[in-house]
């Protein structure tokens, strides 16, 4: 199955990616969906319905926390929303995301100079 | 949400997932519509991209943590749909896991009890035995090898002290006629007796729940302290846990001793199988006429045991930390070297002196106690252990190709399944949540027939009218195993299928609508669950047919005596009070009430008889004979009538026998048996030879061989004594040849007995062709419960054999009526099906001898006249599988041989 033999480093990923979508504001699943897909289409090339598994898990971890609202066209919807965890968690994440793409493009300027 | 709540609230949280699921679908279906996409379409590429709704919620319930106790209860629902659906086959799987696990358990109980169980006191694994080694030791019975003197023990006692080890000892475990109260002797029962010195229950570490243990100072003396323990079981059986026992007295083979305490529940002594009653200090032998087990040499055995070296009659029981043992076993070793030292000084032979002095001492293990049951059931007991399980294993493969069989029918369920998203660990884990539950209940089922089973084998197995006193009772240790083995029941029967059906085809089963795996029965793990069946049932057979011929060996064998028309009374006078003195008289009585009896042709006495487990044995010396080493002069003898042997039915090849003539007055004579004679004299005649032992013995006669020791023991060279010439010897067996009805003859020996004097505890009253059928207890037990589990194995391989080779043809039967439309002939059709029967077996077969042939030399000792390779008991169970596997394969052959071509091909 697809949601199963996702690699860990697509699962980091796209963990840090719904982090980052609800530092701004609570949103819900359909939402979060479209934000990563206009950031990057590319990145999120597994079915949409995958972000739901990853979601549940984030929820469970205490990173985020939801609750039911209802959207303006009349539905109800799971909102997620960051906490104080999650907020932690994404700062850390990004600063190691800095680390390591500086280093990476440090190394690949060397090598092309 | 919290976890708890979620799986408490479990259906509002797959409510709330399909809500939120729904949502992003609709969210999406909106925008396309909003785009210009007319509604439908916009709604399956909204499906599309969300990658398919249930795939999606699976994976999302298996990000939370407790996701496996809903899906238990999931699977639970499941299993009891499923096992409600298919109600035959629900039924036929428990009862059969019932009676498999139930007859494991049942034979585990009496293995635990017997070969596992640690004794019920303190640090069990401490104990040890003290056991005399070497190759004069290993000719000898293994109870004799443990026997030693009072003086013995109290150096070996000194020498385990320094070792910073502690030493008690014990008699055997006797009958003793027991009399509550200080009245007359009537109502005396039979109860099981044990002498042990002062410090016996310090040292095993058992303490008394009432009153005191026996101490030092009781056992200081000989004659000393008339006292008594009783265990907690005779405590509850004959005083109803009454207190007030303790200071009352008991009437101990005649002597009063008072009980003075109660030793701890559970506790029943050293000696496996024989559970003691009453505990008395070993300074009373003389006053409780204790006489039994004992190696006298150069001694009076009429005197006090305890103050002479010459009588070897207690078993040496030592704690000591299981870090000092090896300390300890020298240090006993050193003390006991010296006295065989000093014996072998007294040899003037060197050939046997030498052989005298390779004998060592050695500690043996005691956290199990001693038992001569053990010796003699423990290896039958394996053998039904693993005979049963294999009869499981074999009932497992039965039922997973039952499984296999139904499951092909479910095949399509688990393709769509799997096409849905469902992961296969999931299906693997329903499929065997199933078979375990079924399992389980089997298992649970097995508990109420355990213990009535265990019972049973004791019964069985017992020698006498009363079971082997083992305790079989329900414990946890018996549970566990019941669970244990349910649960690896439930897993082999269930994995097999569960990997086949969960890694079914999706495609292929769709499409042809669960035809494809219609032909599982004839796929590769189906085959092997057959060749392992065939396989499993040709060991059992082989076993069985190897134990019935044992058993009939030993039936057919001729005893050397006349068994039929021939019933004996046993007892013993000395534990009514009779002494040397008064012996004579009541032996007197005993014959004329005997003779008395209507249809008596003749009575007979006899000290130790005939098959009643009993054993003298002494060294003889012939005139210029040279004593070889070892046992060489033994002879076993007895004290007799004359009219013993027309009695018995033992026929005289040499000589005369007693007569009237023979007193205390004139030449001591004796009767020997061929072998003695053959032993002694070789082809000298024996008649008018003398014999030493304490004094001479003209032999005036020589009998014929017999079983005297049982049937599958080759017949001891024998001595008689007459008791005309040893008036003051006891008798403890009265024989009488009668015509007539066995049960009343049998009775009125009872009140011939009685009318001797009622004083005397009768033991039992039996025919001899009773007792010669105990004597071979052992082997009817193994023989009827391996032939029936065989048998049973048999049946049931036959029944697999016959589904897999139906399942087989019904997915062939388009192939089938391919060649039959192309001419081929119904025989040679039939011959293809049971072609293919017999390779199965063929195969099962040589799997079968190739595994049976190593593992039937462990059973080597339980047989007898045949060797365990014996090729025709192969050849029968060669036979009998390819006849049965004949049997199985005729109908399918039929059938396929009548398919009509014309709707064969129709099918597809």
């Amino acid at each position: 199955m697809a949601t199963t033999d996702r690699s860990d480093v697509l699962q980091g990923t796209l963990d840090m990616l719904i982090l980052k979508t609800l530092e701004a504001a609570p949103l819900h699943g359909y939402a979060i969906a479209q934000s990563i897909n206009r950031v990057s289409r590319a990145l999120l090339q597994v079915p949409q319905g995958s972000l739901y598994p990853a979601l549940h898990r984030l929820e469970n971890k205490g990173l985020l926390a939801s609750e039911w609202t209802e959207t303006e066209s009349g539905r109800d919807a799971k909102v997620y929303r960051l906490t104080k965890k999650g907020r932690a968690r994404l700062e850390a994440e990004v600063a190691d995301w800095r680390r390591i793409s500086e280093a990476i493009a440090l190394i690949l300027r060397s090598s092309t100079a | 949400m919290n976890r708890w709540a979620r799986v408490l609230n479990r259906d509002s949280f797959e409510r709330q997932l399909d809500a939120e699921l729904r949502f992003h679908v609709d969210e999406e279906t909106d925008r396309l519509v909003a785009d210009g996409v007319p509604r439908g379409e916009a709604r399956r590429i909204a499906m599309a991209t969300f990658g398919g709704i249930e795939p999606i919620k699976e994976a999302t319930r298996d990000v939370h943590p407790m996701r496996w106790l809903d899906d238990l209860g999931r699977d639970l629902r499941y299993a009891g749909r499923s096992m409600r659906r298919h109600p035959a086959f629900t039924a036929a799987a428990i009862l059969s896991l019932a009676i498999g696990v139930g007859a494991n358990t049942a034979i585990f109980g009496v293995l635990n009890a017997l070969l596992i169980r640690p004794l019920a006191v303190a640090a069990p694994r401490e104990l040890a035995y003290i056991r005399r080694v070497g190759p004069a030791a290993d000719r000898q019975r293994t109870s004799a090898t443990t026997r030693f003197s009072y003086a013995a023990l109290q150096r070996y006692g000194a020498a385990m002290h320094d070792a910073q080890g502690s030493l008690a000892a014990m008699s055997s475990v006797v009958r003793m006629q027991l009399v509550a109260g200080n009245h007359a002797d009537e109502g005396a029962e039979l109860i099981l007796g044990q002498l042990v010195t002062g410090d016996w229950f310090t040292v095993l570490q058992v303490a008394p729940q009432a009153g005191r243990i026996l101490t030092p100072i009781d056992d200081a003396a000989i004659g000393g302290q008339p006292v008594a323990v009783v265990s907690d079981a005779y405590w509850t059986r004959r005083f109803a846990r009454d207190p007030s026992v303790i200071g009352s007295t008991l009437r101990v083979n005649g002597y009063p001793v008072t009980v003075v305490g109660v030793a701890a529940p559970q506790f029943d002594g050293f000696i496996v199988g024989d559970p003691v009653d009453v505990w008395l200090p070993t300074g009373l032998q003389q006053q409780v006429h204790y006489a039994s087990n004992a190696d006298i040499t150069d001694a009076d055995a009429s005197k006090p045991w305890r103050e002479q070296e010459g009588v070897a009659w207690l078993t040496p029981v030592v704690r000591v930390p299981s870090s000092l043992r090896g300390t300890a076993t020298a240090a006993v070793d050193v003390a006991f070297r010296r006295d065989v030292e000093a014996r072998a000084a007294k040899i003037a032979n060197p050939e046997q002196r030498a052989f005298v002095l390779q004998t060592h001492a050695a500690l043996g293990d005691g956290s199990r106690g001693l038992s001569s049951l053990r010796e003699e059931f423990g290896s039958a007991v394996v053998v039904l252990m693993a005979t049963v399980a294999l009869v499981l294993l074999v009932a497992c493969a039965n039922l997973a190709n039952l499984l296999m069989a139904r499951g092909a029918a479910r095949s399509r369920e688990f393709a769509v399944r799997l096409s849905l998203g469902a992961q296969r660990g999931r299906l693997i884990r329903q499929l065997l949540t199933e078979s375990l539950t079924l399992a389980l209940i089997g298992g649970m089922a097995s508990l109420l027939l355990a213990e009535a089973g265990s019972e049973a084998l004791l019964r069985m197995a017992s020698d006498g009218p009363a079971p082997l006193l083992l305790d079989v009772s329900f414990s946890w240790p018996l549970v566990a195993f019941a669970i244990l083995v349910s649960i690896v029941t439930g897993v082999l029967f269930g994995l097999m299928p569960a990997l086949r059906f969960s890694r079914a085809d999706v495609n292929d089963a769709i499409k042809s609508g669960g035809r494809a795996v219609t032909a599982s029965g004839g796929s590769a793990i189906g085959r092997l669950l057959v060749v392992a069946q065939v396989a499993l049932s040709f060991a059992l057979l082989v076993g069985a047919l190897l134990f019935v011929r044992t058993l009939h060996n030993l039936l057919t064998i001729d005893p050397g005596f006349e068994p039929v028309h021939l019933v004996t009374a046993r007892f013993d006078p000395r534990m009514a009070g009779y002494t040397a003195k008064t012996m004579a008289a009541l032996r007197e009585r005993l014959l004329d009430a005997a003779r008395a009896i209507p249809g008596a042709h003749s009575a007979a006495v006899a000290m130790c008889g005939t098959l009643a487990n009993c054993h003298s044995v002494s060294d003889i010396d012939v005139p210029g004979r040279q004593r070889g080493i070892g046992d060489d002069a033994d002879v076993q003898e007895d004290f007799v009538n004359a009219a013993y042997f027309p009695a018995l039915g033992m026929t005289f090849v040499a000589g005369r026998n007693f007569s009237e003539s023979d007193t205390p007055q004139t030449a001591r004579v004796a009767i020997v048996n061929e072998a003695m004679a053959r032993h002694f004299y070789g082809d000298v005649n024996p008649i008018g030879r003398v014999f030493t032992e304490g004094q001479k013995f003209e032999i005036v006669g020589v009998v014929r061989d017999s079983r005297i020791n049982g049937l599958r023991e080759t017949p001891p060279r024998m001595a008689f004594y007459p008791y005309s010439q040893n008036p003051e010897v006891p008798m403890r067996n009265v024989y009488v040849r009668f015509t007539g009805d066995g049960r009343l003859a049998a009775q009125q020996l009872r009140s011939a007995v009685r009318q001797a004097d009622r004083a005397i505890a009768v033991r039992e009253v039996v025919t001899l062709a009773e007792l010669e059928e105990r004597s071979v207890a052992r082997e009817r037990l193994v023989s009827t419960l391996t032939g029936t589990f065989g048998l049973l194995a048999v049946a049931v391989s036959c029944l697999g054999l016959y589904a897999m080779v139906s399942y087989s043809i019904a997915g062939r039967t388009n192939e089938i009526g391919i060649r039959l439309a192309l001419g081929a002939s119904p025989a040679s059709v039939r011959w293809l099906v049971l072609r293919e029967t017999l390779a199965l077996v063929a195969v099962g077969i040589a799997a079968g001898i190739a595994t049976t042939i190593p593992t039937l030399r462990l059973v080597e000792t339980l047989l007898y006249g045949l060797s365990a390779s014996d090729p025709f008991t192969f050849a029968c169970a060669i036979a009998t599988l390819s006849t049965v596997a004949i049997i199985a394969g005729l109908g399918p052959a039929w059938r396929a041989s009548r398919v009509d071509p014309s709707t064969a091909l129709r099918i597809d």
